[in-house]
């Protein structure tokens, strides 16, 4: 037999301590404690069995993980804020006694902390803290806009305009933005970096109205961490793409509100450094003949890009060098794509295959340079800190109004603009040459990965819904109408673009159109399918085929048509089943599940429940949704009628 | 209080004629000009004193003093030499004090108030005088006193001739003397570094190697959040993966019906803006409701945005992580695989006879065993037999009681039907139904004990009475009379012993009555808990009994306790034994049916819940394996229970048939009695609403 175990020595007893006891070790306020789990990121913990975890009292507790208390204890922030509160003490004494040089001495040997430490510590890798970005960055945009107050210091205002203003600079310089959405609560952002999504949402520019009710105390905790991380993570981010930080400012343009242009974007490296460095690369991959083929390709393109550069940087401006970078950028991952996958030993090629990437590829290209061919100017009605965020991570050239800010790179009496983005009830002064679109145009372009056609945009029209891109239908949901992008693709007429880019367009859209021919013909085929698929069925029944077989098959057959389509199809037969007389077979079938569920464990019965529970709840919600739109389409049809007459 | 200032009483006597009298007053200080020495006096006050450049603050010049025979004050007159003291002690006496040699100095004598106020009108001098109160008299007060007033009521220095901006005078001129002061040579201090000094200096030096002080920072910035590359993709390891680690949730991303201009039908009515806003602000499944705006120019800044980033903030850092496994499971995968009902025919599917006639609840029925007749007994007072072909109403039998339970008797070659009614309990031989050997017979059969009677000693628990004539002609044969009313009656196997239960009746409770002897015994001398049914073995000696929670199985040849079965029921209502005897099932007021193999365990092997109301009779068919529940729902459940042989493999129980709502609910009751037909794979069952219904 073992040796007999303590109550109390091991399990939950000694993995949980509760807040008080948290305190009392650690000799802390409950402030610092606060500030110290915001900062370190410690939060409490459920214990399974609560009265297991607190010594047998039942009572409410908070508990935390004990070893997170634990290295709390050698925390240096800790003995930073014993410092800080000491130093306090002696300044209260210092300044009733009125001795100010010394104070001054004090002030001067104050104790400050720093959190690099921490931030490496919570996000031991790059990944991990791109991960966790996202309430960073939310925050940081918010207070980017908040008024000055007594607890919010102009400089923490400063620094959070400029973090965000850095960090959107990245995102238009590698045009990593994916996804935009208006919300009424704000712009949700969504920009893929690394392979990690982040999303973040900038509230609507006006004057925030600072509550009362909100511990701002809190707030200024997690601001401060969230800077120190936005500031790393900007460092890491321009000097992975070889980029100054932190870019220097503008102030002429800063003080004109230039806004996020009054960020001078360089380059680490002038054109001869890169060609330098490419060089000292090759001598040591000389050595491994695998690559050589690729380096020499890859070096062919950069000098070449290198000479485009260097053939433009002439001409421009400083204060064009951000659109220059974008488009050197950008010729950059269109041609190393291609270049080094011939060379793969086919080892990893066997689920995807190197069209598939290319396929990929091309399409993120695409996307990334969606705007490429427009000049879009923007009116002084519609709100710039975003627009031209948008249209210019996607490659667009924006220009704007001077009511709007300094620096905008054309006019709008320019001939090259393609589309003007005003938001007003009627448009007085036009020119011929141009759309007049709504700001809706933009943001649905994006989410919809192609330009749309102006028209259901133009000003002063009714708008389509704006729908959020972020929504994943799921078997079952509510799909609202998504054909409103179908067949709407933009007509370009640029004649200043290159001849090559304009077959290039040609292509795309001929691809646009076979792509709707498509699903127009799977429109009509899907019509049909519904008449047939109830006859298919009854025959499968009568041969005595499982259902469940039959409908494999179904889905065999349905397994080229897109995945919405799919999913409506799916929905179809619940609704049907819920409104029509059940068949013969069906009833059969209802009866024995109805028995099996007689035999299911108590266990299981519960389980099963809830599933359906669920599953009920979200039908309810869809089938509400439905009613409403077909309620609302007859009060229009009703409408029109009675306008006829 | 007069006497107190000195000038107050001149400024009272003279409000009449100010002007003259400074006239006056002036041609005075005329004279005293004259007769006083200071050169300075009278001179206009208003302009600064004239400059002497070798006026010395030290040195104070006093009017020079004419040695004349005057001049010493003390040699005067009569000093008084009571020293500062308040003058008033004095007041009562008719001296005011002492002179040098100790005489006393007698007040001066003084007019009354009217001749002072004359003096004064008189004396165009009396508002310079003052009291002297040490001498008893006024003073006239000189223009130097006089000049002392006047300025200290202007706030002045008194002395005139003090100067209070006087110009420096250097004590140590910034030229350079060209002669020493002292002629001593120069000390060796003045140019040999000090030991002591440089001692306390490394003292400093040291500690500020060793960081003991830090120097302090010249031209004192704050520090600036200084960023670099802090990560290194090569070297960083990502951080392990462990249980206690739970990332941060996303926030979840919008939806559809949060855009600025969403989709019509995502808007909300009226009636749910109002629930919406009458809801408590943690119900609210969504924070805000959806809105449309025709223009994105009329969107409006959202109040709520900072409290909602603050919730996010609150939730970061105060709300527990619990990692929740979200089940990914298909449900219809939970439901368990069964055979197929079909697979498993036959077992009744339809009704196909309905039995009416009785007019009140039917509780209890029997088919007989060759299968041709049931017997229902009712809360009508009736027991009817019924053909069960057809369902005709073969012979009614009125009692005087209700009918609680209807049992044929097992034997083949007996016709004998028992019922208990009340107190009673009845033998019929329905005489028509049978044939006449059959009946003859039965006849004998069950007169047999009567002859025994008379030897056999009467048990006081139950006494055996013959019928009376009329009921004789009825068919009822024996009379049973019991203490208590009589709830359950069940045969053995041979049909010659059966059991009663009346639960009223505490340790007689359980009866076993012998027919051919006409013979009760008590078997249980104490019953533990109130029996509910009892039942025998189907072919060994052995008996059930079934109280409220619990079933016992009792060995009637040793006369002892085999086995407990624990139920974990609440209250048992039914009971049957598997015709094979290894597998038993209960049924409970609490909904449930347990099964139990006597074989496996003490415990259930299977408790299913399926009926919604309390059960009221459980059946097992003595050929097929089928068994049948009923209950106050008014629904009667058929299941297919397989019992193999092989002791290794467990009964196979699968559902095959609800049939619903067979019997309507009356006053709580549903469905009360179920009953298989012995031969056929037919259910018979009865309700509360009065009916018996058979389904095939």
């Amino acid at each position: 037999m073992g040796k007999l175990q303590k109550k109390g020595k091991a399990g939950a007893a000694v993995n949980y301590i509760t807040r008080n006891q948290a305190l009392k070790k650690l000799q802390v306020t409950l402030a610092d404690f606060r500030r110290l789990c915001i900062l370190k990121g410690i939060y409490p913990r459920e214990p399974k069995n609560k009265k297991k975890a607190n010594k047998g009292s039942t009572a409410p507790a908070t508990f935390y993980y004990a070893k997170d208390i634990q290295y709390l204890m050698h925390e240096p922030i800790l003995s930073k804020f014993r410092e800080y509160k000491t130093f306090a003490k002696k300044m209260a004494k210092v300044m009733s006694k009125g001795q100010y040089s010394t104070a001054k001495t004090l002030a001067e040997n104050k104790p400050i902390y720093t959190l690099d430490h921490i931030i490496k510590e919570r996000y031991p890798t790059f990944t991990d803290a791109l991960r966790d970005l996202d309430d960073a960055l939310c925050m940081v945009f918010l207070f980017a806009t908040m008024p000055k107050t007594e607890k919010i210091k102009a400089e923490t205002i400063e620094n959070c305009q400029r973090l965000a203003a850095e960090f959107q600079h990245y995102v238009l310089h590698t045009r990593s933005l994916r996804k935009v959405f208006l919300s009424i609560k704000g712009i949700y952002y969504q920009a893929e970096i690394k392979g990690q999504t982040i999303n973040w949402l900038v509230p609507y520019q006006f004057s925030q109205d600072v509550p009362t009710d909100v511990d701002f105390r809190v707030m200024l905790t997690f601001l401060e961490f969230y800077q120190t991380l936005c500031g790393f993570v900007n460092f890491k981010l321009y000097s992975d793409v070889n980029l100054v930080y932190p870019p220097a400012l503008d102030l002429k343009l800063d003080e004109g509100g230039a806004g996020m242009n009054a960020l001078i974007i360089e380059s680490t490296q002038s054109a001869a450094n890169i060609a330098k460095t490419l060089n000292e690369e090759k001598q040591r991959l000389e050595e491994s003949e695998k690559r050589l083929k690729t380096l020499s390709n890859k070096i062919a393109h950069i000098q070449e890009s290198n000479s485009y550069e260097t053939t433009n940087g002439n001409s421009s401006s400083s204060k064009n060098n951000n659109d220059n970078d974008n488009d050197n950028d950008n010729e950059d991952t269109m041609d190393e794509f291609p270049a080094p996958l011939p060379n793969l030993d086919g080892s990893s090629s066997d689920t995807v295959t190197f069209s598939d990437i290319q396929k990929a590829s091309q399409h993120l290209t695409q996307f990334q340079s969606l705007f490429s061919q427009c000049y879009i100017f923007l009116s002084r009605e519609v709100p710039r800190y975003s627009l031209e965020f948008i249209l210019r991570a996607c490659g667009g050239h924006v220009g704007w109004d001077p009511v709007l800010g300094e620096g905008s790179p054309f006019k709008e009496n320019d001939d090259r603009i393609t589309h003007q983005i005003s938001d007003r009830p009627t448009q007085g002064h036009r020119f011929l040459n141009r759309h007049y679109v709504q700001p809706q145009w933009a943001y649905d372009s994006i989410n919809a990965g192609k330009i749309l056609a102006a028209d259901p945009y133009h000003v002063g029209k009714t708008l389509p819904p704006h729908l959020s891109p972020f929504v994943e239908a799921k078997e079952g949901d509510y799909i609202p109408d998504q054909n409103q992008f179908e067949g709407q693709t933009e007509d370009l007429e640029i004649e200043s673009a290159e001849e090559d880019e304009e077959e290039e367009d040609e292509e795309e859209e001929d691809e646009d159109e076979d792509e709707d021919e498509d699903e127009e013909g799977e429109e009509e085929e899907e019509e049909e399918d519904t008449e047939d698929l109830h006859q298919r069925e009854l025959e499968a029944e009568a041969k005595g085929v499982a259902f469940t077989e039959f409908e494999a098959k179904e889905n065999k057959k349905n397994a080229k048509k897109t995945k919405a389509v799919t999913a409506a199809a799916d929905v179809a037969p619940v609704t049907r089943s819920a409104g029509k007389k059940r068949t013969a077979a069906e009833a059969e079938e209802a009866e024995a599940k109805e028995l099996a569920k007689i035999m299911m464990t108590n266990k299981q019965q519960k389980l099963y429940n809830k599933i359906q529970y669920g599953k009920n709840k979200k039908a309810a919600e869809v089938e509400k949704l439905t009613k409403k739109k077909e309620q609302l389409a007859k009060e229009a049809k009703a409408a029109n009628k009675k306008a006829r007459k | 209080m007069e006497g107190d200032s000195i000038v107050d009483s001149q400024e009272e006597s003279d409000n009449e004629s100010e002007v003259d009298k400074e006239e006056e007053a002036e041609s005075d200080y005329g004279d005293l000009e004259e007769d006083e020495i200071d050169p300075n006096f009278g001179h206009n006050l208003n302009e600064p004193l004239p400059e002497e450049s070798e006026y010395n603050p030290i040195k104070r010049e006093y009017p020079e003093i004419d040695p004349v025979y005057d001049s010493d004050s003390s040699t005067e007159e009569n000093e008084n030499t009571v020293g500062n003291i308040p003058m008033h002690w004095y007041d009562d006496y008719p001296h005011i004090g002492y002179d040098i040699n100790g005489k006393k100095i007698m007040k001066p004598a003084t007019g009354d108030e009217l001749d002072k106020f004359l003096s004064t009108m008189d004396d165009p001098d009396s508002w310079l005088s003052a009291h002297n109160y040490k001498e008893g008299q006024d003073v006239k007060l000189t223009a130097e006193e006089l000049e002392i007033i006047r300025r200290l009521e202007g706030n002045r220095i008194p002395d005139a001739e003090y100067n209070p901006y006087e110009e420096q005078v250097e004590f140590f001129t910034s030229k350079t003397e060209v002669m020493p002061l002292s002629a001593a040579p120069e000390p060796k201090r003045r140019f040999i570094p000090s030991k002591h000094e440089a001692k306390r200096i490394m003292k400093i030096v040291r500690a500020i190697r060793e960081g003991r002080i830090v120097p302090r920072k010249s031209g004192y910035v704050p520090p600036k959040p200084k960023f670099y590359n802090l990560w290194n993709d090569a070297e960083d390891k990502p951080r392990e993966d462990h249980v206690m680690h739970i990332a941060a949730p996303k926030m979840k991303l919008p939806t559809h019906d949060e855009s600025y201009n969403p989709p019509a039908e995502y808007l909300p009515t009226e009636e749910e803006i109002k629930e919406w806003n009458e809801m408590d602000k943690e119900d609210r499944p969504k924070n805000y409701l959806p809105q449309k705006y025709n223009a994105l120019r009329n969107v409006p800044g959202y109040g709520q945005f900072i409290q909602e980033r603050f919730e996010r903030c609150l939730d970061l850092y105060l709300a527990p992580r619990v990692r929740k496994n979200r089940l990914n499971i298909d449900p219809e995968s939970l439901i368990p695989k069964l055979p197929s009902p079909r697979d498993l025919q036959p077992f009744p599917t339809r009704l196909a006879i309905e039995f009416l006639g009785h007019i009140g609840r039917v509780r209890s029925i029997s088919v007989d065993p060759s299968g041709l007749w049931l017997a229902s007994g009712s809360d009508d007072k009736t027991v009817r037999i019924w053909e069960v072909a057809t369902g005709r109403c073969m012979t009614i039998y009125h009692l005087d009681e209700l009918v609680t339970s209807v049992v044929w008797g097992p034997n083949k070659e007996v016709a004998v039907l028992a019922v208990a009614c009340g107190y009673k309990i009845g033998l019929i031989l329905p005489e028509k139904l049978f044939s006449p050997e059959l009946t003859l017979h039965s006849e004998e059969y069950l007169k047999a004990g009567f002859s025994n009677n008379a030897t056999v000693e009467a048990n006081p628990k139950a006494t055996w009475k013959q019928p009376t004539p009329s009921e004789y002609e009825k068919g009822i044969r024996v009379w049973i009379h019991l203490q208590k009313p009589v709830k359950q009656v069940t045969w053995h196997r041979k049909g010659d012993y059966f059991a009663t239960v009346a639960p009223e009746a505490n340790n007689s409770a359980v009866l076993i009555h012998q027919l051919t002897k006409h013979q009760t015994q008590q078997p249980f001398k104490k019953n533990k808990g109130a029996v509910q049914r009892v039942m025998f073995h189907p072919n060994k000696p052995m008996f059930f009994v079934a109280t409220q929670r619990y079933v016992r199985q009792y060995n009637l040849q040793r006369q002892e306790l085999v086995k407990t079965m624990q139920t974990g029921v609440k209250w048992i209502s039914s009971l049957d034994i598997h015709p094979a005897g290894d597998n038993l099932i209960i049924g409970s007021y609490d909904k449930r049916l347990c099964w139990f193999d006597l074989d496996l365990s003490s415990k259930p092997y299977k408790t299913l819940r399926y009926h919604q109301q309390a059960i009221r009779s459980v059946a097992y068919h003595k050929r097929y394996p089928l068994f049948a529940s009923c209950a106050d729902d008014g629904n009667v459940q058929i299941f297919h229970g397989m019992v193999y042989n092989d002791l290794l493999q467990n009964p196979l129980i699968v559902p095959v048939k609800i049939l619903k709502n067979v019997h309507e609910r009356v006053e709580a009751l549903g469905a009360l009695c179920v009953e298989w037909h012995p031969i056929q794979p037919w259910l018979i069952s009865s309700g509360a609403d009065h009916t018996i219904k058979l389904f095939s």
